[in-house]
């Protein structure tokens, strides 16, 4: 999938944001497939968060509003519980991630999915997300803060 | 002369996977197969010590790495070693999720059974090197080394 790509740069650390995807501020990004949308972990969270060691989602028909679990991950360093950004229904798990949570470390924006949900308010939600830039700004901010602590 | 699988895990300085790394290779080392093994610290491979890279070098070694960056695989083979098995702790918690391991000094109750549950695991792969005729096994004196380096 060749997307247009922000790079952000830290330390020894680079993190990519696509451009015309979405984000809420846990890090779950949006894109939009018609009338439904995929989602996922962003690049910056997944590198925050480590090896991913399980990935859970929750099962297709569950309903959805933002600010929602829609997914959880542990690895290891944290337990990470991932709020919706969208309201819908959820229409498809990414089942590999079963057996393979540790794509979402390979992949966050292809192989790493994590649910496809199926759409019922996206004018509404997509005005409390971010776009790429915006999620980029966000990000700077606290990786450098990160930095500063180590 | 004894024939040796040798034993290779992540420093283990830091982080619990690590620990539980290194703890497991203790396990095994000292109490499962003392006779049939010998413990290699990554620190000193990683300082590049003569006699642990010696014994390393075309020896049949199992690596233990505590995270993806896999250290303890990549200075085996950057030693000379022949990588016959490579583990990674993750892997192992992945089959045993009730052992979550936590604490860096001293590892909880969980940290130090998955640490035996690894430790299993090793052991089974050594019998079957050790009982392989024709692999080219360390013929060193072993003995556990220090291990006060950093994380590689």
């Amino acid at each position: 999938m060749s997307e247009e790509m922000l790079k952000l740069t830290i330390d020894k650390f680079t993190f990519r944001v696509p451009k015309g995807l979405y984000f809420n501020d846990a890090g779950a990004w949006v894109r939009l497939e018609g009338s439904v949308a995929r989602l996922g972990l962003s690049d910056f969270a997944q590198q925050r968060s480590g090896d991913m060691a399980f990935a859970e989602v929750k099962p297709v028909e569950t309903l959805l509003k933002p600010g929602d679990e829609f997914a959880s991950v542990e690895t290891i360093k944290v337990n990470v519980i991932l709020p919706s950004p969208v309201t819908g229904a959820i229409a498809e798990i990414n089942t590999a991630l079963e057996d393979a949570p540790e794509l979402i470390n390979q992949d966050p924006y292809g192989k790493g999915w994590l649910v496809v949900v199926e759409l019922t308010d996206w004018d509404s939600d997509k005005t409390k997300l971010l776009d790429a830039d915006a999620y980029y700004a966000l990000i700077k901010v606290q990786a450098e803060e990160e930095v500063k602590k180590s | 002369m004894t024939r040796r699988v040798v034993i290779v895990p992540c420093s283990g300085i830091g982080k619990s996977y690590g620990t539980v790394a290194r703890e497991g290779a203790y396990v095994v080392t000292e109490d499962l197969r003392p006779d049939t093994t010998q413990l290699v610290p990554l620190s000193l491979l990683v300082l590049g010590d003569e006699q642990a890279r010696a014994d390393v070098s075309g020896a049949q070694a199992i690596t233990i790495d505590g995270c993806k960056l896999a250290c303890a695989t990549k200075m085996v083979a950057e030693s000379g070693g022949t990588v016959a098995h490579d583990l990674a702790v993750l892997d192992v918690y992945r089959r045993h999720r009730d052992l979550k391991p936590s604490g860096i000094a001293e590892l909880n109750e969980g940290g130090q059974r998955l640490a035996q549950a690894l430790a299993e695991e090793v052991v089974s792969l050594v019998d079957a090197l050790s009982t392989a005729d024709s692999l080219p096994l360390s013929q060193s004196d072993g003995g556990r080394a220090g291990d006060g380096g950093q994380d590689a």
